[in-house]
């Protein structure tokens, strides 16, 4: 629990590893912010950072861009490839559109590790794995070395290397940690802390640019969805309380509307935000690491339509995107100078809102029935194109103690208006649990017909635990990892595969739980039934029965005997003196 | 380890505990189990013992009320902190409140138009049309909506209807559990909800501006309270039927809490009423009616109120005995019909924890209080780490804050259940014996008879070693002394009629229940009514079939004619059982045999079905059992007019068909319906609730606790009680009870005679000899 309280100050550590403070190659240090707005007065944020090191140089441990407690835990764990994700929240889809970096820098709720490990074998494998989670348990301070051998899978088909490797014995380890060790604040804590939606990315991996100049490269990411109104609170004041009458947004235009009814429309409304307002902040001027000219060197970009206005302050200058791209506008900083910019106040009604990017498929996974004996799974995918089929790999990674039974795994199309058949299910993987080793690991390849909505299920028992397996919050129920999809054969503008991915939410299953006050009273219950019961045959059995008249006296018999004798005899004279004296 | 210590000592001697008086000891080891069975003065305790049951567990319901035996509620679960949150639901989200109502309004209430021509016109929106208002002011506040239609056909009568819900989605929350907040639309009794739903949208918004849920929260808007909610809970398990009822579009995790709101009036309120039992008499975790009772009174100084409380008892007398028995009978009464009371009840058979707060009385707390409850109430379910778990499931209230638990008021019922074995053990014990004169000894008969007889002889004998001894002390000299002795022999208890005729009444009564539960409206009344006849004339049937066919009950329906012993007079020995007893020799005692095996078994069955019911259900357990109390006296008494006579009376008052009669016009007399609601409306008017429950709700109470416990056992009395009028020794009808006794008395000797002469222990006294 404590690693839980710092969590905050790690990744806080983390971060500093990208703070502008020495001087060097600028090609090797990138930033970036894009900030899009979102309907319903939600704001994307999305930090990227990105910087190299030779692999010479990160061989030598000569770490100049790559932090080096990161550094040295990968190279002792032997680990080549990294991927990192703590994400909080959900991904609104109905609202927010797609998913940013096509879901590639997300993770399930929790913490999600995926390495490629370097080792002979794979016990050696899964003994740098575990090294690598200790490691990085102690870095992050996340709970990480939980994931243990259970909640690891070594996925088939979901993920690939996306570094240039050229060591060919790489197993590839994929862990969820789901629950409650998600990251904090980021940025500022209180503004962060607030987000609708969090997520946050370290991606460690080897690139070869033409064969020989070999780099390791680092990703950082943070993307956060913010709701303005909520950000812009007063950090001493976070209490959304009622606001006065003369702050209420009414349709005056409703015939009822008078002085103390208001029918309020500020929900469409976005209202006007700065930097500041959202970040507590200003931006603090361009970093002397990153490029000073070009692209790359303009390191804040807001995604809005060109007919909207911004004020902008005077620490930088505006670059709007050229026609026939996604309309937006990006800002060169000057370093030293802080830079702000005033964006005013939009509403649904009067302002071109920028189209968002639709999700190429939406999946909703939830469970079914009820009780504590079994239950189903049941996962929704909707493909909202009318021409373009979605294939794709769902990958489950499921507890031993839910057992799947494969058998009732089906896939149906509940609405389509696709009129051909088509056959769903392309390919399977399974691994199938043992209890308390390994969880169960299911890949399927799934294709979505154009417009259709496409139900896959399976049904499941709930295993009984040991009464010492349980957490002590039992009766809050077990989180099964969200599902990760995969979408397949897809490219990007280039024509080079592109990756998409999707998560699901977690879920929470209710397995049967005991009354853990009553062990306790069986262990009463039983102690006090086994003396009476264990005392009574003992008594029988050790008895001897024997006619009276057989019993032997024994010494202390003797004595009481003739203790009893002279006592009697005592008696006898005394009161025979007695009754002679009164007579 | 403790316990083998103690054990050891205590085996040893050295330790001393529970270990009774010697002279006890030594009473039990002298007197014999069969001694017990057989002895006459014990025999006649058990009907004494079983009627204390009775009164006992019925006394002891009535104890409940008293401080003693209740105990004062309190918050189990520390995470709820009920009302230790400040509450910001006022100021100018009133004005919001008083803007929505008027949308609500226009949608929900009858609206009267001005016709050009200057006549009013009365126009309701319809159900359509509501709901597009609705989730457009869920849209206005920035939640995503949905609506889910449903149909549900019951008995031929169609019950649309469309649910209308929005999510707020927690921030940072990842969707795992979630937090309902229900507004019916018309509520239980049938009333315009408009201050409720108005009061659900206006929260909506409210709480979408909260970053601190760690729930999402789902806010429904139902039709209705009694197939709403019952289609959106089981649409949103997947437990539903995808033809009839719409599947949810949106869904969130699993539900922690329910909360209903009921506010069916414009004007301002006085007090809370919180509604809480379920489908089939389940109840929530009594934390959350202790949260909500705690934050409405005790932060917010609403007065709750609970079981209608408010028509009986005046606060400052709600804790009187009176007025506690009247809520616990109330509470027990919806607890053994099993039938929602509120939106909240169909969630409880889900597991979900469930309550409706309903707005009562005239007062000065206006829906603005009432929002303040939910708030905190929704803050405190939001708290929870861990589902409801930590406080009682099995209660009963007396008061807002006094409850019974369930290790209290459970003896009573089992008490009750108790009552009927005892019977069933006593009528079992009684059938196996006969009690029998012994007569003179006619020994030279004794010596004519074949083999075979006298090893069946022998073996009779050897089961009665009293009878043996006797005989053996008495004058053996071949004599024509009678030994005056009265004494109990073991006999053979015919089994297969009785079984299968009980098995048979049990096994066929879930058909009466499909039946009805099947039946379309229109007919239901009628084929209740031709059922009833039907059911009221088994136990009239039986009794005469049986005296009719009086082989059928003296056990000689299996054996063979041939049998040279049945001509002989004396009877056969039940080829089917095997057993080395035989039959009882006197014909009348054959028939009270049978009747009392019959009787036994349904007693039986009863005391189990009772004992099991009132674990999953006590009230109706505890209802039935005193309803059924009757029963387990009522039977057949061939030498008692009196008895007879009283089973009779008693059979016919507690009768499942005239405590229906009985129950609608009491109801109607109470004046809970209308004076134009004739009896036989009310009657169908509930058949169609039974039949709805069982369908829609799957609550089963009513009738398999009429059906298949009451009516069964029923029967079996009856024909008991019908028997001894019907039956005597030639299968005729008596005109008088007194001249069956004559002709018993006229029979008795030659009965007499074929005893001893079959059971006579010449054999063994000739080899004395």
């Amino acid at each position: 629990m404590k690693c839980l309280v710092s969590l905050p100050e790690a990744l806080w550590v983390l971060l500093t590893f990208v703070s502008c403070l020495s001087i060097v190659a600028a090609t090797d240090y990138f930033e970036r912010l894009d900030l899009t707005p979102l309907p319903l007065g939600s704001l994307l944020a999305s930090f990227e950072f990105r910087s190299n090191e030779s692999l010479e140089a990160y061989a030598s441990q000569d770490f100049r861009y790559f932090p080096r407690s990161l550094g040295q835990v990968l190279q002792h764990a032997g680990t080549k490839e990294l991927h990192l994700r703590f994400t909080t929240g959900r991904w609104d889809t109905e609202t927010w559109g797609a998913r940013p970096w096509d879901g590639t820098k997300e993770g399930a709720t929790g913490v999600e590790l995926w390495a490629w490990i370097e080792s002979d074998t794979e016990q050696e494998a899964m003994r740098k794995w575990l090294t690598l989670n200790q490691g990085l348990s102690g870095l992050f301070c996340a709970s990480m070395n939980f994931i243990d051998e259970t909640r690891t899978t070594k996925p088939s088909l979901s993920f690939q290397r996306t570094g240039d490797h050229r060591n060919a014995s790489l197993h590839l380890l994929h862990g969820v940690l789901p629950g409650k060790a998600g990251v904090a604040s980021l940025l500022d804590g209180h503004k962060v802390f607030d987000a609708s939606w969090q997520s946050m990315s370290v991606d460690v991996r080897p690139r070869c640019v033409s064969g020989q100049n070999c780099l390791v490269e680092i990703d950082q990411t943070i993307d956060m969805v913010l709701n303005i109104a909520r950000a812009k609170r007063p950090r001493e004041d976070p209490i959304p309380r009622p606001v006065q009458p003369y702050e209420l947004i009414c349709d005056e235009t409703k015939p009822y509307h008078s002085q103390d009814t208001c029918y309020p429309i500020d929900a469409l409304e976005t209202p006007a935000w700065s930097l500041k307002d959202v970040f507590g902040r200003p931006a603090a001027g361009a970093c002397p690491l990153a490029e000073e000219g070009g692209p790359e060197a303009k390191s804040l970009c807001l995604n809005i339509p060109h007919s909207q206005g911004v004020w902008i302050g005077a620490g930088g200058f505006e670059v709007r995107s050229p026609p026939g791209e996604a309309e937006k506008r990006c800002y060169q900083m000057i370093a030293g100078e802080p830079f702000d910019f005033d964006m005013p106040k939009t509403s649904v009604r009067t302002h071109k809102q920028i189209e968002l990017e639709e999700e190429l498929i939406t999946a909703e996974r939830t469970m079914t029935g009820h009780g504590a004996a079994k239950g189903g799974m049941r996962t929704v995918f909707t493909n909202p194109s009318a021409t373009e089929p979605v294939n794709l790999v769902l990958f489950e990674s499921l507890p031993w103690f839910l057992r799947p039974f494969m058998h009732t795994l089906k896939a149906q199309i509940v609405e389509s208006e696709f009129p051909f058949e088509w056959e769903i299910i392309k390919d399977l993987y399974y691994r199938p649990a043992v209890d308390r080793r390994r969880g169960t690991q299911i890949e399927v390849v799934l294709s979505i017909p154009p417009a259709s909505v496409v139900m896959v299920t399976y049904d499941f028992d709930k295993a009984i635990l040991r009464y010492t397996e349980y957490p002590p919050d039992a009766n809050r129920g077990f989180i099964v990892a969200p599902a990760v999809v995969r979408i397949l054969d897809k490219a990007d503008a280039s024509g080079n595969a592109k990756a998409i991915y999707l998560r699901t939410t977690s879920l929470l299953l209710a397995l049967p739980t005991p009354d853990f006050s009553m062990p306790y009273n069986v262990i009463i219950l039983t102690s006090t039934v086994m003396a009476l019961a264990f005392g009574s045959i003992f008594n029988i059995l050790i008895r001897r029965f024997v006619a009276f008249d057989e019993v032997p006296e024994n010494k202390i018999g003797k004595l009481v005997k003739s203790a009893r004798l002279r006592v009697a005899t005592l008696k006898e004279k005394i009161t025979g003196t007695k009754a002679d004296k009164t007579e | 380890m403790c316990g083998v210590i103690v054990g050891y000592l205590f085996g040893l001697g050295y330790l001393k505990f529970l270990a009774p008086p010697e002279r006890i000891l030594r009473w039990i080891e002298g007197s014999s189990l069969s001694n017990i069975r057989t002895s006459p003065r014990l025999l006649k305790v058990p009907p004494y013992v079983s009627l204390l049951c009775f009164l006992g567990g019925i006394i002891w319901i009535l104890l409940l009320p008293l401080d003693e035996y209740s105990r004062r509620t309190y918050i189990s679960e520390n995470a709820l902190l009920p009302g230790q949150v400040h509450t910001y639901f006022h100021g100018t989200e009133q004005n919001i409140f008083r803007a929505y109502k008027h949308e609500v309004a226009d949608v929900l209430e009858v609206q009267e138009h001005i016709q050009p021509d200057g006549s009013k016109a009365y126009m309701q929106a319809t159900p359509q049309h509501r709901n597009k208002k609705i989730r457009e002011l869920f849209a206005n506040s920035g939640i995503k909506s949905a609506v889910q239609p449903f149909k549900y056909t019951v008995g031929g009568v169609e019950y649309e209807g469309e649910n209308v819900y929005g999510i707020v989605h927690a921030p940072r929350g990842d969707g795992t559990e979630s937090i309902v907040i229900v507004a019916p639309i018309k509520n239980f009794e049938g009333q315009m909800n408009t201050n409720g739903v108005t009061l659900l949208l206006t929260l909506a918004r409210y709480f979408s501006r909260w970053s601190l849920w760690s729930k999402d929260i789902i806010l429904l808007v139902t039709p209705n309270t009694s197939t709403g909610p019952q289609a959106w809970i089981d649409a949103y398990l997947s437990q539903h039927d995808p033809e009839t009822i719409g599947s949810l579009s949106l869904k969130s995790g699993a539900i922690q809490g329910v909360i209903c709101i009921d506010y069916p009036f414009p004007h301002r309120f006085h007090a809370l009423h919180i509604s809480y039992d379920g489908i089939n008499g389940q109840l929530p975790n009594l934390d959350l009616i202790n949260t909500a009772t705690q934050i409405s009174m005790g932060q917010l100084g609403i007065p709750t109120l609970l079981q209608s409380q408010q028509h009986y008892a005046k606060a400052e007398h709600q804790h009187h005995y009176k007025n506690r028995l009247k809520v616990l009978g109330h509470g027990m009464t919806n607890q053994a019909i099993g039938h929602s009371t509120g939106a909240h009840s169909v969630f409880m058979p889900y597991h979900i924890d469930a309550i409706t707060l309903t707005a009562v009385g005239e007062g000065w707390e206006d829906e603005m209080a009432f929002g303040r409850v939910i708030e905190s109430l929704t803050r405190s379910i939001n708290n929870l780490l861990e589902k409801l778990h930590q406080s009682f499931f099995f209660y009963l209230l007396l008061q807002n804050n006094r409850f019974v638990s369930i290790g209290t008021y459970l003896p009573s019922a089992m008490a009750v259940g108790a009552g009927f074995s005892i019977m069933a053990i006593y009528l079992w014990l009684k059938s196996g014996y006969e009690q029998r004169e012994e007569a003179d000894v006619p020994v030279r008969e004794a010596t004519e008879r074949d083999a075979a007889t006298e090893d069946k002889v022998e073996a009779a004998l050897a089961d009665s070693n009293l009878t043996n001894a006797q005989l053996l002390e008495s004058p053996s000299n071949g004599g024509q002394r009678l030994t005056k002795k009265k004494e109990w022999k073991s006999i053979d208890r015919p089994l297969v009629i009785p079984l299968t005729l009980v098995a048979g009444l049990y096994l066929t009564s879930l058909v009466p229940v499909a039946l009805l539960v099947t039946a379309p409206h229109s007919k239901l009344l009628a084929r209740a009514g031709s059922l009833s006849t039907v059911l009221l004339m088994i136990p009239f049937g039986l009794a005469f079939a049986l005296g009719a066919n009086r082989s059928l009950m003296d056990g000689s329906f299996f054996s063979s004619p041939q049998s040279s012993e049945s001509a002989n007079g004396a009877p056969r020995k039940n080829t089917l059982v095997f057993s080395d007893l035989s039959p009882p020799s006197d014909p009348k005692i054959r028939i009270s045999q049978f009747q009392a095996i019959v009787k036994s078994l349904s007693l039986l069955v009863l005391g189990l079905q009772l004992t099991v019911l009132a674990t999953l259900n006590f009230s109706l357990s505890m209802f039935l059992g005193v309803l059924c109390t009757p029963l387990a006296f009522a039977g057949y008494y061939r030498d008692s007019k009196m008895r007879a006579n009283a089973s009779l009376i008693a059979i016919t008052l507690f009768n499942p068909f005239v405590a229906a009669n009985a129950a609608t016009m009491a109801a109607k007399l109470a004046g809970y319906y209308n004076d134009n609601v004739g009896m036989k409306d009310v009657l169908r008017l509930w058949l169609q609730n039974v039949s709805f429950g069982w369908n829609v709700w799957g609550s089963w109470g009513v009738l398999v606790g009429v059906f298949c416990v009451w009516i069964p056992a029923w029967t079996v009395a009856t024909m008991g009680a019908v028997s001894s009028f019907v039956i005597d020794e030639d299968g005729q009808l008596p005109r008088k009870i007194e001249k069956v006794k004559e002709i018993t008395k006229d029979n008795l000797t030659d009965v007499k005679k074929a005893t001893v002469r079959r059971n006579s222990p010449g054999p063994v006294r000739k080899r004395k000899d």
